[in-house]
């Protein structure tokens, strides 16, 4: 009911700043950014790309820190702003915040709705299952039978819905791994570097493993449609690869080896 | 000299006349008691006097002074209406008595808060709420209520209530003091109590303006009655005349009922 | 249960944060939405037309939306479809717009409940106060008004307890206050994911308050026992 809801108001402000934003004049975004001083970034809390380490009240992680460094590079402030993440193109759109910069999968509905960055990061959706039962199921075609469940509009529901498997959509990808461990589902689809940190030994779900690879897809940096800050940003991800300033932070948040190469 | 003089009050509410040209007079240190059937304007006629209703039409005078005239708007002005009101007492049907004061309190109340407007107040105040607390307190025991003194409204019977409620308006001393059907929202064996601390300020000499269903109350204890029918006064006379050889069909009718 | 003793420290820390901001979101709310709720529920029954009718409709869509969609709205609103964010994206912003929201909401919810706390005075405590030569300030202030406290306290301890779980909603906005807090170690916060227990937690915060909060409105209700 709430979601539907909150679709329904977001469905309406859409047509009406879209419409509205026929008529406003086109400026410039990385001017509006700079002439007030602060780049604000829209977050969740995401480790290894946004997150607190204990007992700390900054924002670090592989994105925060590239975060920073492009603030820097721009001359102004980074604030980071945790977000509802079903709200991040109203956020967007509604000035609230300047980017999306939280290991976002550049879906369709993302890049036709905010102006994206390259993709700067390999992710893939990845199965979860209780680690007992993780040899039964290493292929495609073992997973028909079983009930998932995925994140409502994630890059993971379109795929178990391409396959078409049973599944319950539920709020975020933290709840359909409490749905496995509850038992209450068979199986999750989540980011693969997101089970690469939450799952498995010396975590909270020691109990699940990740298994299939359903696909394979990039992370991106979001900002308001049309922002020449997507083009900034892809500049100075060249620069800091070339720089190799890009890959010291990947490998001191361990994810070296998803780090796409930029030119 | 009357001390009170009503002259041609009129008044209608929403086209419909309520009270029809009354006038009458009243001595000092008089009963004057006032009946007829629900509806006739009684409760009306004493609201008027009361400025709780403004009439239509009409002057009202008390000891020769012009409280109100229709035809003079100075005399309707909003800022006096508060201190004209003071000549006027009111006992109510329903009491009104203040639910968060006690009985002592609902008698100081009005008189400490008029007492604060006096010049010297500041520096008699003890003196000042020594003297009004004293008052209160005579005019409790007048009403046989000493004991009482510390009740709130919700622990008294009502008949203890409107006894407090006869005090509580007699501690400003008005020169008129008026009931307004003072027993009827009592059950019939505490009647007696409240008419009998009535009966007992008649002896004293108080000028009283008395609507009552009581009508051997209103005989015993009246100097004056007025019979009123339909907005208009239809008989007027001492209790012997209205009572006992009314002129008018209609007050024998309406007495009847009332001796059956 | 080992390894809860080793989060303790952490996660009381982050729910001790975010109930901070549940109880200034709480008190803020209350600080305006009592007088404002007043000066509503007299302009309600003014005797200005159109001011009675503005806040009349105000009231009707206040109280006959979701305050969820009003969070939305006003945070959103400005920035999306004007082009001007007036909150702004931070965390002041967030809590100024939530304030906004929940002081309006509960103006109209506390203006319904003194308009019928004042009309449930008898008329005849006016008149006799009136009659007793009061001014109709001293009327107000001397008689009428502890009746209406009276009458008020217990519709308006409902709201209060309601006001309290209430103010989840403006998570919905990112206002980061205690259930955000709670639950963000499910997903994965600090170094702790998976983990519903401080959920449970969260709940017992809510209970000791509003368990406080009753008691105190429980006692302010005893002591207007006094009169009926």
């Amino acid at each position: 009911m709430k979601r539907k809801m909150i679709s329904m108001f977001l469905a309406a402000a859409m047509v009406v700043s879209v419409t509205a934003s026929v008529f406003a004049a086109e400026e410039s975004d990385k001017a509006y950014v700079q002439d007030k001083g602060t780049l604000v970034i829209g977050i969740t809390d995401f480790a290894p790309m946004d997150y607190k380490e204990e007992g700390s009240d900054e924002w670090v992680g592989f994105d925060a820190d590239m975060a920073k460094a492009f603030g820097k590079s721009l001359g102004v402030e980074v604030e980071f702003v945790e977000i509802d993440w079903d709200n991040k193109i109203m956020e967007l759109d509604g000035k609230t915040i300047d980017c999306v910069w939280n290991g976002m999968t550049l879906t369709d509905e993302v890049t036709s709705s905010m102006e994206c960055s390259n993709a700067y990061c390999k992710n893939a959706q990845v199965v979860v299952v209780p680690s007992d039962k993780a040899e039964e199921y290493q292929d495609t075609d073992s997973l028909s039978g079983l009930t998932f469940a995925v994140e409502a509009g994630s890059a993971g529901e379109a795929e178990v819905s391409n396959l078409g498997l049973e599944y319950t959509p539920v709020k975020a990808q933290a709840d359909a791994l409490m749905e496995v461990s509850a038992y209450t589902s068979d199986a999750a689809v989540i980011d693969l570097l997101m089970a690469a940190a939450m799952i498995g030994e010396g975590t909270g779900y020691e109990g699940l493993t990740h298994t299939v690879e359903l696909n394979s897809e990039e992370y991106g940096v979001g900002f308001r449609k049309g922002s020449d800050l997507a083009e900034a940003l892809n500049e100075f991800f060249v620069t800091s690869y070339e720089d190799g300033s890009m890959m010291e932070c990947a490998e001191k948040y361990g994810v070296q080896d998803a780090v796409v190469e930029q030119k | 000299m009357a001390i009170l003089e009503v002259e041609h009050i009129c008044k209608s509410f929403n086209r419909t006349e309520i009270l029809k040209d009354i006038s009458f007079s009243l001595e000092k240190g008089q009963v004057l008691s006032i009946i007829g059937s629900s509806g006739s304007g009684k409760t009306t006629l004493l609201r008027c006097l009361n400025f709780l209703e403004q009439p239509d039409r009409g002057v009202i005078r008390v000891g020769g002074e012009t409280l109100f005239d229709s035809e003079d708007s100075s005399t309707q002005k909003e800022s006096a209406i508060r201190k004209k009101r003071l000549h006027f007492g009111m006992v109510f049907q329903s009491f009104n008595l203040f639910p968060q004061y006690t009985a002592l309190e609902n008698v100081m109340l009005a008189r400490e808060l008029l007492a604060r407007e006096q010049k010297d107040y500041k520096n008699r105040k003890k003196d000042i709420q020594e003297e009004i607390r004293i008052q209160a307190e005579g005019l409790l025991e007048q009403m046989g209520l000493s004991n009482r003194k510390e009740n709130y409204p919700h622990q008294l019977s009502g008949g203890q209530c409107q006894r407090v409620a006869i005090a509580r308006a007699l501690a400003l001393s008005p020169d008129i003091l008026c009931f307004d059907e003072p027993t009827s929202a009592l059950d019939p064996e505490l009647t007696g109590e409240v008419l009998k601390v009535i009966k007992e300020l008649a002896d004293k000499k108080t000028t009283m303006l008395i609507v009552t269903h009581e009508m051997a109350f209103a005989r015993d204890v009246a100097n004056q009655v007025i019979f009123m029918d339909d907005g208009s006064i239809l008989e007027q006379g001492d209790p012997i005349q209205v009572f006992q050889h009314p002129r008018e069909e209609r007050t024998k009718q309406f007495l009847s009922r009332y001796t059956q | 249960m080992e390894q809860i003793m080793e989060q303790m420290p952490v996660v009381l820390h982050s729910l001790n944060i975010g109930f901070i901001q549940t109880l200034k979101l709480f008190f803020v709310t209350l600080i305006g939405a009592f007088p404002l709720g007043l000066l509503m529920s007299i302009g309600s029954t003014s005797r200005i037309k159109p001011l009675s009718w503005f806040i009349k409709l105000l009231i009707w869509i206040i109280r006959g939306t979701p305050l969820m969609i009003q969070l939305l709205i006003i945070y959103y609103f400005p920035g999306l479809v004007l082009h001007n964010p007036i909150w702004g994206g931070g965390e002041t912003g967030r809590f100024l717009a939530a304030s906004f929201s929940f002081i309006l909401n509960y103006s109209c919810y506390f203006s319904e409940i003194y308009r019928g706390g004042i009309q449930g005075v008898p008329v005849g405590q006016e008149e006799a106060g009136l009659v007793l030569g009061m001014t109709k300030t001293q009327i107000f202030f001397k008689i009428k008004l502890l009746q209406v406290i009276k009458r008020i306290v217990p519709p308006m301890s409902n709201e209060i307890i309601t006001l309290v779980k209430d103010t989840s909603l403006a998570r919905i906005i990112a206002l980061q206050e205690i259930i955000w807090a709670g639950q963000a170690f499910m997903k994965g916060s600090q170094g702790i994911s998976g983990a519903i227990w401080p959920l449970f937690f969260t709940a017992v915060y809510y209970l000791i308050f509003n368990g406080i909060l009753t008691l105190l409105l429980g006692r302010l209700e005893k002591k207007l026992d006094y009169f009926r």
